[in-house]
């Protein structure tokens, strides 16, 4: 209820569980208790999303860089950046970034088409991500090649939920 | 809805070949459906899917929106500076509605 | 009573006074670097999208009602400061009024228009905007005269326990702050910076939006937009705040 894809603000949320009411009280234990982000390869079902986005090819890792904010401060609104190494030229340039976030309850997130016209492959953009998960950035390169780049993000629940 | 409104933020002027930032910030709930208003009743998924921007009547640059994008959501991206002319924004959103807003890069 | 002996006795007060004004922080300090960036770029913090929209109704013409702009001409100087004085006691009444009151008394006095509605997004727009001409101007609001009462009041009802989990506002923003509540810091509970574009309200909302979550927070009653009650405590916080900066339209989480 207190989710980060909380119903639009001007509706009243309903009121405060127990056990929300608890968790408040435990405030600063709850993120304590939060465990490690897992390092392990991507899980199953990422790796089908991915492999769907790029038609099968496996992306390689580098030349791509993806910057989003490890412990999320408010799933409603995440700030990423992405950029690729790219000359941007007719020859070799990148063609789309796509973004897919595994737990969001429609994994794909959004798609940014650039070209040569764009000089850098340089993106900014505001987020919404349901839960704690792995998102990943891929570039799909004009030679026909894909790069990769992912991060584990925690989303940490707002104490100071609306009551409308 | 409340009213459309967007702000685009880029320089009036650029050099030929000079590569120019583009920020975009546009208001729109974004509602991504499911969830349960006020009466009761079930808000139907209405998102901007997609914005086009061309300049000087070309294509530059294009982002698909699914229901993973913020409320108001902020973009930013480049594009080259190559003759003076208007960059135009064009919003389409479920339903097919579209929104247009438009800007004027000088180049020198 | 011996000057050492009135600097240790002006010292143990000092000690045992919870909050002193030259120590409370606005709402943006305890935000990240990033947001903090975000909250003062014009291109990237949403809530200047209902500035935009409080700008363009100020000078919308309703049928033969005067606009806001052919009272208020030249608004970035001549209402510069203006929200800084909020909440002010109306002279003709009496009553204790915030700036989204003026607002509306100035729609249904002046211009003879049905009144917004609190927490409208006209009214949010408006308030917004008007609240922006007074960036960075120090808050002067005044807690004398016939201000007294409703400070008083404002005071008791921020030192009073209150709701189920038994928590007066003193408890958390003078005695906790700077320490984590799940994901959040705690901050001095000061509104410079509202109405403000909170991520998880996806919006802009005003500072009684803010403390009817504040009353849920606690399990205790949430009192009506514009009610006496937030009234005399968004005085008493003004107060308490007293010199600090608006920052209207905050960014907040």
């Amino acid at each position: 209820m207190s989710s980060p894809i909380s119903p639009a603000c001007a509706h009243p949320e309903p009121a405060l569980s127990r056990r929300e009411v608890m968790a408040i009280g435990a405030a600063g234990l709850a993120l304590a208790a939060l465990p490690a982000p897992a390092r392990a390869a991507a899980p199953p079902a990422l790796t089908e999303l991915i492999a769907r986005i790029t038609e099968g090819a496996v992306p390689e890792r580098g030349r791509i860089t993806f910057d989003i904010p490890q412990l999320v401060e408010n799933g409603n609104s995440v700030d990423v950046a992405i950029q690729v190494e790219s000359p941007m030229t007719d020859a070799d340039h990148v063609r789309w970034i796509h973004i897919v976030a595994e737990k969001n309850p429609f994994p794909d997130v959004a798609r940014f088409h650039l070209s040569p016209r764009s000089g850098r492959a340089d993106i900014r953009a505001t987020l919404r991500l349901a839960t704690s998960q792995k998102v990943a950035a891929i570039a799909a390169l004009s030679g026909g090649g894909y790069v990769i780049a992912d991060a584990d993000i925690v989303v940490t629940l707002s104490a100071c939920i609306d009551g409308g | 809805m409340a009213s459309f409104n967007a702000r685009i933020t880029m320089p009036a002027e650029a050099k030929a070949g000079e590569i120019v930032e583009v920020r975009v910030l546009v208001r729109h709930p974004m509602d991504r459906g499911g969830q349960v208003d006020a009466e009761g009743r079930v808000v139907p998924r209405k998102i901007l899917n997609r914005l086009t921007v061309t300049y000087a009547g070309e294509p530059v640059f294009r982002y698909d929106m699914h229901t993973g994008v913020s409320a108001n959501p902020f973009v930013s991206f480049t594009t080259r500076a190559v003759e003076t002319g208007e960059l135009t924004f064009e919003w389409r959103e479920d339903g097919g509605a579209t929104f247009t807003r438009t800007a004027r890069l000088v180049v020198t | 009573m011996s000057a050492a002996g009135r600097a240790l006795a002006a010292a143990l007060l000092a000690l045992a006074s919870p909050a002193f004004a030259d120590e409370i922080k606005p709402g943006s300090a305890f935000l990240s670097p990033e947001m903090q960036r975000q909250q003062e770029d014009q291109g990237r913090n949403p809530g200047y999208l209902w500035v935009e929209q409080g700008e363009e109704l100020f000078s919308r013409r309703e049928s033969v009602s005067p606009t806001c702009i052919s009272c208020h001409a030249d608004p970035g100087q001549s209402l510069r400061g203006a929200a800084a004085r909020y909440p002010q006691v109306d002279r003709a009444s009496g009553k204790l009024i915030n700036l989204e009151g003026r607002i509306e008394q100035c729609r249904v006095e002046r211009q003879k228009q049905p009144a917004f509605g609190y927490e409208s997004q006209d009214l949010l727009g408006l308030t917004a905007y008007v609240a922006s001409l007074s960036k960075s101007v120090p808050l002067s609001v005044s807690a004398d005269g016939a201000a007294k009462p409703f400070y008083e009041a404002g005071k008791a009802f921020y030192e009073r326990r209150q709701g189920q989990l038994n928590l007066a506002c003193t408890q958390c923003h003078d005695d906790l702050v700077g320490q984590k509540l799940r994901g959040d810091t705690i901050s001095h509970g000061v509104g410079t910076g509202y109405p403000a574009y909170r991520l998880e309200w996806n919006g802009v909302g005003s500072l009684h939006r803010r403390l009817r979550a504040c009353s849920l927070g606690v399990r205790a009653t949430q009192f009506d937009y514009g009610s006496d009650d937030y009234l005399a405590l968004e005085l008493y916080l003004a107060v308490r705040a007293k010199g600090l900066a608006l920052e209207a339209p905050g960014l907040r989480r």
